[in-house]
């Protein structure tokens, strides 16, 4: 028979888990919002980037520019991995890091090398597990990220793609969908596609007549640079927010899941009480009948 | 002067300032630009340096300290998409003169070194820039 004492003390424990759980669902609620609010905010900027792109790109015909060119072969290819720093969010770094582990053996499987720019301290803790290097190691960022961790990041692959020693760049990130919903995927960086630069001259009709200082290159020169830091910013905010929302949705389940189990321990408290007492009244009839016998 | 300009100053983070003014004059890698209202459509690239917008007859001025980026020019909206800018108002001058002299200690360290350090270099001399720039408009609230 279950000890009453073990129960009671299984039943306040679980209470205290439930009242930890219930707290995160809440903060991380709140912190969604703000997340929500930095997406929101950062979304004038890279609509005003797009439309300056895209203008420049119809002035400069054919553009050429080191981040626009494919390399022939893919030796190396970096891949931006955005994990969390803390845990307890589900599968939020999990899908991340597998993800991650099939774009590596994608690599490998084509004979290119892959190296890893691990964001988060759960990526740093994975691959290490792994035994993998990573080539650079950002950490309590997840959080709130700024442009400036973004460009820091985003000037890694850039000079590296420029230079030639990588021939591709992705960003693995989960993309937030809504509260309740994120979805990890895969971003190419580098090479920038083409799409972005080739616009389609027709259906604007007459276009105004733009001027560029000093010149349109020198005007897309700094804006491809510009467009691969917003997107990596993007994608930092994207996952701040999932983050938020991954967790609430794990500490919701936690706490639902703390209420059952206190429901179950609470019912077999009392059966074992009830037994007690039962077993205690049998005795003592037990004991008054002898009593009376003799 | 009836005729205004919708000027905006958008950096990566948030949108800093939206208004109606008279005029914009941006720090171009060439010089300052001036915009008026009906400027041809333009976009050019931004230096370092103090932005400022005028309005209400040119009695009201504000500065800005920008540490680059681009302006689009199109049909009376001047889009300014900076790096990062700051209002002389919010800018917090005994901040950019620690990280100032920060920076200044790093880049010394920086040199002594023999090693290929180019690149830290450069971006030294960016944030150095940067930390200037805001000093500069923050003495112009004065």
């Amino acid at each position: 028979m279950p000890n009453l004492r073990d129960i009671k003390r299984r039943i306040s424990s679980v209470q205290s888990t439930r009242q930890i759980t219930r707290t995160m669902e809440m903060v991380a609620t709140a912190k969604i919002k703000k997340a929500q609010e930095r997406i929101e905010s950062a979304r004038p900027y890279a609509l005003s980037m797009m439309e300056v792109l895209g203008n420049v790109a119809r002035y400069v015909q054919g553009a050429t520019h080191p981040l626009l060119e494919e390399h022939p072969e893919r030796k190396r290819v970096a891949i931006i991995a955005l994990t969390s720093d803390r845990g307890l969010c589900g599968a939020f770094n999990a899908n991340i890091l597998r993800l991650t582990e099939g774009l590596i053996r994608d690599a490998e499987a084509e004979g290119a090398e892959a190296e890893i720019i691990a964001v988060g301290k759960k990526a740093l803790s994975y691959l290490k597990y792994r035994g993998v290097e990573p080539v650079a190691e950002y950490r309590d960022i997840s959080d709130k990220p700024t442009f400036a961790h973004a460009r820091s990041i985003a000037a890694q692959v850039i000079s590296a793609y420029s230079e030639g020693r990588i021939d591709a760049a992705y960003v693995v990130f989960n993309r937030f969908k809504n509260v309740a919903e994120q979805k990890a995927e895969v971003h190419q960086l580098l090479p920038i596609e083409r799409t972005v630069v080739d616009v389609d001259e027709e259906p604007l009709g007459p276009r105004p007549e733009y001027l560029f200082e000093p010149s349109p290159a020198a005007v897309l020169e700094k804006l491809l640079p510009m467009y691969v830091e917003t997107l990596v910013y993007r994608a930092l905010l994207e996952s701040a927010a999932s983050e938020q929302g991954a967790r609430r949705v794990a500490m919701k389940s936690a706490t639902d899941n703390a209420g059952e189990i206190i429901t179950t321990l609470t019912r077999s408290y009392n059966r074992a009480r009830q037994a007690s007492i039962t077993n205690e009244i049998a005795e003592i009839v037990g004991g008054a009948a002898a009593l009376e016998e003799s | 002067m009836a005729k205004t300009l919708l000027c905006e100053i958008v950096t990566p983070e948030r949108i800093l300032y939206t208004n109606e003014v008279e005029m914009v004059i941006a720090p171009t890698p060439d010089g300052e630009s001036g915009i008026l209202p009906l400027h041809a459509p333009l976009v050019t690239l931004l230096a370092p340096g103090e932005l400022r917008v005028r309005y209400n007859d040119g009695k009201d001025v504000e500065w800005f300290a920008v540490s680059g980026g681009y302006l689009q020019v199109h049909e009376d909206k001047v889009i300014v998409l900076a790096d990062a800018a700051a209002a002389s108002s919010q800018i917090d001058v005994e901040r950019a003169r620690r990280a100032k002299a920060l920076i200044e200690e790093r880049m010394k360290e920086l040199k002594e070194r023999p090693a290929d350090v180019a690149e830290e270099i450069a971006s030294c001399v960016a944030d150095l820039k940067w930390c200037e720039v805001q000093i500069k408009v923050a003495e112009r609230r004065a």
